[in-house]
């Protein structure tokens, strides 16, 4: 195995093993003791934090940006994509096939959102006013890990290019705000408790219509 | 020096205290993406980028990241890790109690889920264990636990001002044998009120009188805790929100009282209903109901009978923060509504993306920030008027007195009401 493919594994180690240490930081400080009686479903609240809440058309994060929403899941699905060619690569297989060119387009499709997304925060005053420099090394390291990726199914021989930006990657993930990787499940998991809990969510907007008829 | 650091040490205690994973979990979510910016009333009224929500998340996120994570203690310049110094605590007080009336409204739009709420709370909480309370918004604290009531009513202006509404109620009901009791032991309900209710607007207390004796309801008001408002939940300082939450469940069990029926106003349901058995770690053995929910009840069941036509004019809702999006109080309000009035309309938006009217938050009592109170109102007074509607009804006193505010410098002509007043107002007795 060469230096490069190595540094990927000893990177991804890290990577997991500091991520790891979050995980069971966050299950052993536990969930909040609620005293209040319950009113609604924590269970539905979170299935509906998950899913529903994550919809545009109730979401206006989303929905009064659709372009930079849109652009944000391309560059997670190519951030999963380069992920799973990073693993195929150390688990010593080799891709190959016309579908390569697919998901090599899909990568520089992706990396051009991510592109997109630098420069909406380099140039946005409000953006460029909360970003820290953090912001914008994760997503260069993101960004570069998926066109490097892109450029590697095209071009095998840039292997090494490819393995040492997803070492880098994740050898920055658990100091940086890449993070939140973790952190959004857990923040989306209290949000879903807090909200069943008080019945706010599931949202029951049709069962209101009807009974107030 | 010695007292300075020793304020940084509690104020640093509550991002520290690790009682379970909820805080650090929304600490470490934020992306700072900026979408949430557009669901802020400040942000949207003032288009200040200072006033994006999830600025106000990232300044307790930055003493966070500079006192309990590795690259803030090692690189803060990277993740712009703060220290608590003055210039911190300065500008934490400006943002999360002058800029934010904790609606709520930014968490359920946020892209990742961050309870930003949950996260300003927490940050109010640090300033008002170090004693950065805005002076205004402790003043009232200071009033409720020292007298009993965040208007310092005595107990005698109290009575008189019940005897009084109570020869009101007989006159309207025309029954001498109509009362309003007073301190009375085993009834089923011990109701609340919000002492702005005796001190400026008392025909509600004689409205929600007026609902009782149609319901034919077994009720007391106590003389010595009937204030429902809590606003130590506001100044978000946990040792005096307990001292509060625990006489209003202690004069609940004194009067055995079955069941603690919340006025309204928003938050005083909230933090009763939601948050203080949370103050004082204990569950309460007694149902607690908004007066919102307890009319929709009586008229659900036939306990009481209203005239769907009663309210002629053209009538609309606002949503209070507290009872909507932090409370899940929502089918009720409009039931009622619809039981009393013929032409109800929703404003756009409503319901749990409803607007904060402004006075949330603690900043009605914060007088230091009316200008911008009154600024923010505009995106509430622009949802009114283009919903056409006469009447804004609204079931908590605090909006109804920011709604006040807003109908006069926004010149809207329009009346505000409480559910109590539209219910007793249309109520076939």
């Amino acid at each position: 195995m060469a230096w490069y493919n190595w540094f990927g594994i000893f990177s991804l180690a890290i990577c997991l093993a500091v991520c790891l240490y979050h995980v069971i930081r966050l299950i052993k400080l536990g969930m909040p003791v609620e005293y209040s009686g319950r009113s609604g479903s924590p269970v539905s609240g979170i299935v509906y934090s998950f899913t529903s809440a994550m919809n545009p058309s109730v979401k206006e994060s989303a929905s009064l940006n659709l372009p930079v929403y849109i652009a944000g899941i391309v560059y997670h699905l190519g951030t999963f994509i380069a992920g799973i060619l990073f693993m195929t690569v150390i688990a010593g297989l080799s891709p190959s096939g016309y579908h390569l060119l697919f998901f090599a387009f899909f990568l520089f499709i992706s990396a051009l959102s991510g592109t997109g997304i630098l420069i909406k925060r380099l140039t946005d005053k409000k953006l460029l006013y909360i970003s820290l420099p953090d912001d914008y090394i994760s997503n260069v390291l993101v960004t570069f890990f998926q066109a490097s990726g892109g450029v590697f199914l095209l071009l095998p021989g840039s292997e090494p290019v490819f393995m040492i930006s997803a070492g880098l990657m994740m050898l920055y993930l658990p100091v940086g705000k890449l993070r939140h990787a973790i952190y959004f499940f857990a923040a989306r998991f209290h949000l879903g408790f807090f909200y069943g809990w008080r019945n706010v969510w599931p949202l029951h907007k049709q069962k209101v219509d009807e009974r107030s008829k | 020096m010695k007292e300075a650091n020793e304020k940084i040490r509690k104020g640093l205690e509550v991002l520290g205290s690790g009682e379970d994973s909820k805080l650090l979990s929304h600490l470490n979510a934020c992306v700072r993406c900026g979408l949430c910016a557009k669901s802020c009333i400040y942000y949207l009224s003032m288009k200040d980028e200072k006033l994006i929500p999830a600025s106000k998340v990232d300044i307790v996120a930055s003493v966070y990241r500079r006192y309990f994570t590795f690259t803030g203690r090692q690189l803060p310049g990277l993740v712009k890790a703060r220290d608590l110094d003055d210039k911190t605590v300065t500008e934490m007080v400006d943002l999360l109690f002058g800029s934010c009336t904790v609606c709520g409204r930014c968490v359920k739009h946020c892209s990742i889920g961050v309870d930003i709420e949950y996260v300003v709370r927490k940050g109010r909480e640090m300033l008002s264990v170090m004693g950065y309370v805005p002076s205004t918004l402790q003043s009232t604290v200071r009033s409720a636990l020292n007298t009993g009531n965040n208007m310092a009513i005595s107990h005698g202006d109290f009575v008189d001002t019940l005897e009084w509404m109570e020869e009101e109620l007989q006159d309207e009901v025309d029954d001498p044998e109509a009362r309003i009791p007073m301190d009375e032991k085993g009834k089923k309900v011990m109701y609340t009120l919000n002492p702005r209710e005796p001190k400026f607007f008392p025909i509600s207390i004689s409205a929600m009188a007026k609902v009782f004796y149609a319901a034919g309801e077994s009720w007391t008001l106590s003389t010595r805790m009937y204030d429902v408002t809590n606003y130590a939940y506001f100044s978000c300082h946990p040792d005096e929100a307990a001292v509060i939450s625990r006489r209003m469940y202690d004069e609940v069990n004194t009067l055995e009282a079955g069941m603690l029926v919340l006025a309204e106003c928003g938050h005083g349901v909230r933090s009763n209903r939601w948050e203080s058995p949370n103050y004082i770690k204990k569950q309460f053995g007694f149902e607690v109901l908004s007066s919102v929910e307890l009319m929709a009840k009586y008229i659900r069941e036939g306990r009481i009978r209203t005239d769907r036509g009663a309210l002629k004019e053209k009538v609309t809702l606002h949503d209070p923060c507290n009872l909507v999006r932090g409370g899940g109080i929502f089918k009720d309000q409009r039931y009622i509504l619809k039981q009393c009035a013929e032409d109800f309309v929703e404003m756009t938006p409503y319901g749990t993306d409803n607007f904060c009217c402004g006075g949330g938050g603690g900043q009605l009592a914060m007088s230091e920030y009316n200008e911008r109170r009154m600024r923010i109102a505009e995106i509430k007074a622009e949802q009114i008027r283009k919903s056409g509607a006469k009447v804004v009804a609204a079931p908590c006193h605090n909006c109804i007195d920011q709604l006040s505010q807003i109908n006069f410098t926004y010149k809207l002509n329009v009346k505000v009401k409480t559910l109590a007043e539209i219910v007793a107002d249309s109520l076939i007795i």
